[in-house]
């Protein structure tokens, strides 16, 4: 009894110091912050006590409102080996290379440990003990992994942090000079992320009980808050270098760091990221899960990571669903920035990175359906859906033609002169965004029906209304489908500043689809017979590829509309505050940029490989369950699904 | 049979009217006429 007390003392303590050190940086902060902005106003303002000689005052750029001049001005760099020191290769293209492997890495270890506090919430929830172990197993596995990728994200933030210093000196030195506090929070953030997450592994077989697992419940949700706050201050310094505010048009600071943090894209940033951290996430773990699949000796190997693949895709699926939002915001909020910013990302210079975006984003879904497909295969009662399936086929194929189609196509003088304009006389009319929103909402609500079906496959619903309910949820599903569609064929007749507000209700369709689908088939699936269970283990070899596709299409989008991020600045480091005066102040070429995409891409998932042997080298053995295929016995995961 | 088609028949009733009000209700938000063509 007494041993029990020391250790929940010791573990409130363990809480406590992990909120202290969260705090910490900003507790630190504010006096620092203090000293370094009011000294200089107060002796400007003594100066002028003194001598009345004039403060200088300076507009921010983006606010409007007026402040004291604190700051150097944004230094104009000329091309030489002082401002831009090199080797004997394009600086650019080793920073581009740097930077993206750290943000491969970072999102990894921040979207993992939200993984972990889902699959542990779940498996204290959950009342079947079994099925709790699984879920609290199978969290303990996913944060091991997350452990050694930690570590290899701190050493690819030296990596950057020294190419910057050493091959864009000039400009890191005034970016570091406005964001001086933030970068110290952010150095003392890593201390208290490091520390936290120690604690959380290395506890989790001392806590796993009672009250002590509510304290380490709480641990994976300060962890999380941590990593979301390192995020979103990594986020405040692009987000000012593609809309700065809080200096003036010479790029002087004007002493107000929230103004700096806080720029017109910080926030659309930071929902984009965290969800797209997720989907990532998501679709790495699933690709683990699959790459153990695939060398599974036994069957309960090849179950274990089946389950895990199938959780892991569906969490990572269900942040892909939000992040078209987040990503439309940030594109409005771009726009309303600069007007002209948004034109140069989706009407011009990197307008054909979109299209591969559109076909990336296919992918996706096709993928995800062809994965859900074949998961039905090891469902016994899933075979009444196998002859519709392909029509699902159809409408995805017939979704991704329409969603991929460009608008203008890349041509010579000769091959439009020979068109007669701009615009292809067929293909013009299918590249427009009424007709893409339907070709992708198609797809969405595709992905909806796939999910539906997957959650039903093995059931019969034992509701006194199911035939009413089985009706309408049809013709729910078809009616959505024509309103998608005629609304993306009604948008042809009508002027663009109405056919503009189509996409809306097109996305809101789709969102019914989703959300009440998904409700009507749990209420109806409440108490549903079984007929066979889930046989965890007997998915096709062909499914664990569709999962790598996925991971692998992820990565790479990622990668892309990185470069896209990045390229928008044109030829500034700063935008309209400090000019890129290197010799590479130019947009690389669409297939140059791919090459690079790919090389990331590639080299990503090789390191992450050796990541995944490393955390194989220690495993533990996966509590062995009984045998799948005898119906009842095995146990399946919450919501059955 | 004969009670499949009159739950076909109130499902598409209720989803066609569903579908209608989503149109215009979320085009009316922006401020925008859902039933621009039908008025011209």
């Amino acid at each position: 009894m007494g041993l029990v007390t020391k250790k929940n003392l010791f573990s409130i303590l363990a809480l406590g110091a992990m909120i202290g050190l969260l705090l910490l940086p900003i507790i630190m902060a504010l006096p620092l912050h203090a000293a370094g902005e009011e000294t200089p106003v107060a002796d400007a303002v003594k100066k002028e006590g003194d001598q009345g000689e004039k403060v200088e005052k300076g507009r921010d750029v983006y606010y409007k409102t007026e402040g004291i001049v604190v700051g150097a001005p944004a230094p104009k760099t000329t091309d030489g080996p002082k401002d831009y020191p090199r080797y004997n290769f394009e600086s650019r293209v080793l920073l581009w290379f740097a930077n993206q492997q750290h943000l491969y890495y970072g999102s990894f270890v921040l979207a993992v440990p939200i993984f972990c506090m889902v699959i542990e919430f779940m498996g204290v929830m959950t009342k079947d003990k079994a099925l709790a172990k699984r879920y609290d197993q199978l969290a303990y596995d996913f944060i091991k992994i997350s452990l050694t990728a930690y570590s290899l994200t701190a050493i690819l933030g030296g990596i950057l942090i020294f190419t910057f210093l050493t091959l864009y000196p000039a400009f890191f030195g005034y970016l570091s000079s406005i964001f001086r506090p933030v970068m110290h929070i952010y150095a003392l953030l890593f201390v208290a992320e490091s520390g936290t997450l120690y604690i959380y592994y290395y506890g989790w077989d001392k806590m796993k009980e009672g009250f002590l697992k509510w304290i380490h419940l709480s641990m994976s949700v300060i962890l999380n808050v941590i990593g979301t706050l390192l995020m979103m201050l990594a986020n405040s310094w692009i987000g000012f270098m593609m809309s700065p505010a809080g200096v003036d048009e010479q790029g002087r600071f004007l002493g107000n760091i929230w103004h700096v943090i806080h720029t017109a894209l910080w926030n659309p940033l930071n929902v984009h990221r965290i969800l797209g951290n997720m989907a990532f996430g998501g679709g790495v773990v699933a690709a683990y899960a699959a790459y153990r699949f695939l060398a599974s000796k036994t069957d309960e190997d090849r179950a274990h990571y089946d389950w895990m693949g199938y959780i892991a895709m569906a969490l990572g699926v269900a942040f892909l669903i939000p992040l078209p939002f987040a990503g439309y915001w940030l594109m409005r909020e771009v726009y309303a920035y600069r007007q002209q910013m948004g034109i140069t990302l989706m009407g011009g210079l990197l307008a054909w990175l979109f299209i591969i975006q559109a076909t990336m984003i296919g992918i996706l879904f096709l993928s995800t359906n062809y994965y859900l497909w074949q998961a039905m295969g090891r469902m016994r009662g899933a075979e009444k859906y196998q002859r519709y399936i392909k029509y699902l086929v159809f409408l995805l194929a017939c979704g991704f033609l329409v969603f991929i189609t460009p608008h203008t196509m890349v041509m010579s003088p000769a091959e439009l002169k020979a068109m007669g304009g701009q615009q292809h006389p067929v293909l013009g009319n299918y590249g427009v965004m009424s007709a893409k929103n339907g070709g992708i909402n198609v797809i969405i609500t595709t992905t909806v029906l796939s999910f539906v079906w997957y959650m039903r496959g093995n059931r019969v619903s034992t509701v006194s209304w199911a035939k009413f309910g089985n009706i309408f949820m049809g013709v729910f599903f078809a009616c959505a489908y024509i309103n998608i569609i005629w609304l993306a064929i009604y948008g042809y007749y009508i002027p663009a500043n109405v056919r503009v507000g189509l996409s809306v209700p097109q996305v809101a369709t789709t969102l019914s689809c989703l959300f009440f689908m998904f409700g009507l088939n749990s209420v109806m699936m409440r108490g549903a017979k079984q007929t066979g269970p889930i046989e965890w283990g007997k998915i096709s070899v062909r499914s664990q590829y569709a999962l790598i596709m996925l991971a692998t299409a992820f990565t790479w989008m990622m990668g892309l509309m990185g470069y896209i991020r990045s390229s928008v600045r044109l030829f500034w480091h700063v935008n309209e505050i400090m000019r890129d005066n290197s010799p590479w102040a130019y947009t690389h070429t669409v297939g140059f940029a791919a090459n690079m995409i790919s090389f990331n891409v590639l080299f990503f998932w090789i390191s992450i490989l050796f990541v995944f042997w490393l955390g194989s080298l220690a495993a533990k053995k996966v509590p062995v369950e009984a045998k799948a295929g005898v119906p009842g016995r095995v146990p399946e995961p919450a919501g059955s699904h | 049979m004969g009670q499949s088609i009159l739950y076909g028949i109130i499902s598409v009733v209720i989803c066609v009217a569903f579908f209608t009000l989503v149109n215009h209700v979320f085009m009316d938000m922006q401020g925008l006429d859902y039933w621009y063509l039908f008025r011209k």
